[in-house]
């Protein structure tokens, strides 16, 4: 007969809650899009059609075809990019590592569809690089399609690949190359057979996430792709159309996209997240004496890079204060574009501050009990949550917002139309990144500190309140910060579910781009950039630390 | 003052036992202490006594009442936890009054208390600093002094010294002790260290693989002890195996090679195997002459090594049938051995300890 301590209802209540949450708001919707594809155009009848027509269509096969190519060609890019960096940092002696690694996490948080449009006005067909190379004879046209994408993926994603590698590196024991070379293995040998092995599941866990990233992103790819087509961006045409709405055609390509992105997710967490090597080494290995010619080879190198990845999100803020007529940029310095941005109307500002503040307080709201209730609660139930609470990640905003329209918009609950379909969507999607920063914040103090406070007589829902939060708060704040920038820039389910008086500046943006012209769009990526920047430099300390949590 | 029953208490993590049909009765006030290697269950036991493990069988109960169902804030238990848990976001004087304030203690009052505690510790005027200011030696006496601050009913010592190095750790057990006894506190104490334990305990219970071995006072444990596992852990390293070839109602001989051991109070059948053990320090060398002491045997071995420690010289032996036996030498001068040497060795038979058939 076991003498049971009577329940604490503080973990039942949480992940209860969390279930209700992500039931009613991620898996209902991913379920509405899986039916509506399931769906003959009567409503009525279950069949293949559907998939069977849309497989059938050469045009939408490509689009399959096109997004798998272009996630994989990312994908290599960006490990040729980032791992000399991350050895880089690691091992090597190089100028300014400190300002490089802060400079490096930067595009993690900057619009990426930012950085493709500035692209478009650098090496677009009007793009002033491309005047610049046609006048001095070279036949470059456009940057346009596959090229134009990949080189936006890399460029924005490889953060992704070059924190884990970092950390993994740092985290071999310098003990462990020495017992290589002391039982006669050349430094060279040590290399590749100890200290890269240690390194490779936290490599391919970050190649997996960008190639998780590209297939999800909308963005990039509405910007750059003009007439290829690619999975997420028709599921947004098929849904919302121009001509008439086709949801289940849609339907069909989100489920075609989710299933890929989830599958490759499923990979990452069963075969390399648990495989890192992440014993806290008690001493960092020493970076290596090389010639003069490597160590300048690697500064520019990893400089480069990094500072190439920058300079996108520079030319679009000082493109910004120029003057545009028509598609046309004139160097000549002026506001107009601001006026333009701003003249008609402040309420795209005003909402987008609005809505990422109330999506940054309700993701941390939900997702750091749950963070809470994961790590030191551990039992068969919170582990199905774990799963869930972390998935949204790998799931395109453009599919999650349409599971959300095709949910909510009749019914018991009505929820199309207004602010609070845009705050569910965002705070879904960050709901991955706020549990896993709490998660991290939590690995940090030791669960005697919590006992002790119990044994001190305060309840654990108190102590929870009492001691964890206030422990942890710097990084709650940190990661609000993030979820807040991130949310101010988000596009993929923003395009989907915004109405006309909750536009906010990516709509405005997005709108922009599709036809009011260049000024306007350049002007509101100025801004999101400030926005992104600006809190970020003011809690610069707090947020270091999470970032390198979210992998 | 508080008596502490435990009765029948068995805790399982998946297949293994961690604590099995445990009973122990400790006194008011006494300091008592759970001693075993690791995974014995010590620890177990006592996070049981906190609330912070369950018990799938048997009862607690603090005096008359049963505390086993009671939630862990509600027990008024005071721990020390192995790694103190300092809180690293409250100051000193913040982490001694966190108890305080979870019982709505006045803010005059939380003040006085604090500072009575501080001062208890040797931690006067030390009130604002900062955890990560303190040295280990600190953060334990703060460990100390916010556990007693809330004047518990017991206080539970998991390892406290375990994570401070040698001179301080003896320091830190005598002013535990010393508080312990002016205090009057009811205490229970977790350690893998013999040495720590019998120092510092009025009573200790040996554990291994979950349940008790041994109950007693420290001189019992050691000189007494229960199990061959107990005079091991205990230190005792002459653990001597040999054939009994006499018994009478007084006791029994048993041989080991040619030496011949008296034990006295038991009973065996000749012919029989018995293990028994030898403490090293009850061994005395004999000088070529020098009489034998009323009632003491002695015993001829040769010398394989001698080990010169300080104040102590070992002796290691060899029985005629070469089994090892040591002996410890207190401050007595052995010049004039030499390896090979066959010696003679005295000892009071009562110092025997035998134990049942192996």
């Amino acid at each position: 007969m076991r003498s049971r301590l009577p329940r604490d209802p503080f973990p039942q209540v949480v992940t209860a809650a969390g279930f209700a949450f992500l039931g009613l708001f991620f898996i209902y919707p991913l379920y509405g899009v899986l039916s509506a594809s399931f769906l003959d155009p009567s409503g009525t009848h279950a069949t293949l059609g559907n998939y069977a027509k849309v497989f059938a269509s050469t045009f939408y096969r490509a689009s399959f075809v096109n997004s798998l190519t272009i996630g994989l060609l990312a994908t290599l890019v960006t490990v040729a990019l980032a791992v000399p960096i991350a050895f880089a940092l690691a091992r090597l002696p190089m100028p300014g590592k400190a300002a490089l690694l802060a400079l490096a996490s930067l595009p993690l948080v900057l619009p990426s569809f930012v950085g493709a449009y500035a692209l478009v006005l650098m090496l677009g067909r009007a793009g002033f690089i491309t005047k610049a190379l046609q006048a001095l004879g070279v036949p470059f046209t456009s940057i346009y399609g596959m090229p134009g994408i990949v080189l936006v993926y890399a460029l924005t994603l490889y953060p992704y690949v070059l924190l884990p590698t970092l950390a993994g590196l740092k985290a071999i024991d310098v003990s462990l190359e020495e017992a290589s070379q002391n039982l006669g293995a050349s430094r060279w040998r040590a290399f590749w057979t100890v200290t890269f092995p240690l390194v490779v599941p936290a490599l391919l866990s970050g190649a997996l996430l960008v190639f998780i990233e590209t297939l999800e992103n909308f963005g990039v790819p509405f910007v750059l792709a003009e007439d290829k087509p690619i999975l997420a961006v028709e599921a947004y045409k098929l849904f919302v159309g121009e001509t008439d709405t086709n949801p289940a055609s849609a339907g069909v390509l989100g489920v075609v996209l989710v299933a890929a992105a989830v599958l490759v997710l499923l990979v990452q967490r069963r075969y390399l997240a648990r495989r890192r090597f992440s014993t806290a080494a008690r001493a960092a290995p020493p970076l290596i004496a090389v010639a003069r010619g490597w160590r300048l080879l690697a500064a520019g190198w990893s400089w480069g890079v990094v500072l190439l990845a920058l300079v996108p999100f520079f030319a679009v803020v000082a493109i910004s204060f120029l003057q545009f007529r028509g598609p046309v940029l004139y160097a000549q310095p002026s506001l107009d574009n601001f006026h333009d941005l701003f003249g008609r109307s402040t309420q795209p500002l005003v909402n987008t501050l609005l809505l990422s503040t109330l999506a940054a307080l309700f993701a941390a709201l939900i997702g750091v009990p749950i963070g809470y209730v994961l790590v030191r609660r551990r039992s068969a139930l919170t582990a199905v949550l774990d799963a869930v609470a972390t998935t949204p990640f790998a799931v395109a905003g453009t599919v999650l917002a349409i599971g959300l329209v095709v949910s909510f918009n009749a019914g018991w609950l009505v929820l199309t139309g207004g602010w609070l379909i845009m705050v569910i969507a965002y705070v879904v999607r960050k709901l991955p990144f706020s549990v896993r920063s709490a998660s991290a914040l939590l690995h940090q103090f030791d669960p005697s500190l919590e006992e002790a406070s119990v044994n001190l007589g305060v309840s654990p829902a108190a102590t929870f309140a009492r001691l964890v939060v206030p422990m942890m708060l710097g990084g709650i704040v940190g990661g609000m910060v993030l979820t807040w920038v991130t949310v101010a820039s988000e596009l993929s389910s923003t395009v989907v579910l915004y109405s006309a008086p909750w536009q906010t500046l990516t709509v405005v943006m997005f709108q922009a781009l599709e036809g009011e012209g260049p000024g306007v769009a350049a002007a509101a990526a100025s801004v999101l950039i400030l926005f992104t920047l600006l809190p970020l430099a003011l809690i610069y300390r707090l947020v270091r630390r999470y970032e390198m949590s979210l992998l | 003052m508080t008596s502490i029953a435990i009765e029948g208490v068995s805790r399982a993590f998946g297949s293994v036992r961690a604590v099995r049909e445990v009973s122990l009765l400790i006194g008011e006030g006494e300091f008592f202490t759970l001693l075993g290697p690791s995974g014995c269950g010590k620890t177990t036991l006592l996070r049981m006594i906190a609330g912070f493990a369950e018990l799938d069988a048997g009862s607690i109960s603090f005096g008359a009442r049963r505390i086993d169902r009671l939630p862990p804030h509600r027990r008024n238990t005071g721990m020390v936890f192995q790694n103190y848990a300092i809180f690293p976001n409250l100051d000193v004087a913040g982490n001694v009054a966190y108890g305080l304030k979870a019982r709505r203690v006045e803010a005059g009052e939380i003040a006085r208390r604090v500072e009575e505690a501080l001062r208890l510790v040797h931690l006067e005027g030390m009130d604002a600093r900062w955890p990560h200011q303190l040295s280990g030696g600190q953060l334990q006496r703060v460990a100390i002094a916010r556990a007693l601050v809330i004047e518990p009913e017991v206080l539970l010592l998991d390892e406290p010294l375990s994570n401070l190095d040698a001179q301080l750790r003896v320091e830190m057990r005598g002013e535990i002790r010393q508080l312990q006894q002016s205090l009057g506190i009811t205490t229970i104490y977790v350690t893998h260290d013999q040495e720590e334990a019998l120092a510092i305990s009025d009573r200790i219970a040996v554990m291994r693989g979950g349940s008790l071995e041994q109950i007693g006072r420290p001189d019992e444990i050691y000189r007494r002890p229960a199990t061959p596992f107990v005079a091991e852990f205990m230190g005792i390293t002459n653990l001597l195996t040999g054939t009994v070839v006499e018994s009478d109602g007084a006791g029994v001989v048993v041989r080991v090679g040619e030496a011949e051991f008296p034990l006295g109070g038991i009973a065996a059948a000749a012919g029989t195997p018995l293990t028994f053990c030898l403490r090293p320090e009850a061994l005395r060398l004999l000088a070529p002459g020098e009489p034998v002491p009323d009632g003491w045997a002695t015993l001829a071995a040769k010398l394989a090594r001698v080990e010169f420690l300080g104040a102590l010289t070992r002796l290691e032996l060899r029985l005629s049938d070469g089994t090892a036996l040591r002996a410890a030498l207190l401050d007595r001068p052995v010049q004039g051995i030499g390896e090979s040497d066959v010696l003679r060795l005295a000892y009071d038979p009562r110092r025997l300890v035998a134990f049942g058939a192996p």
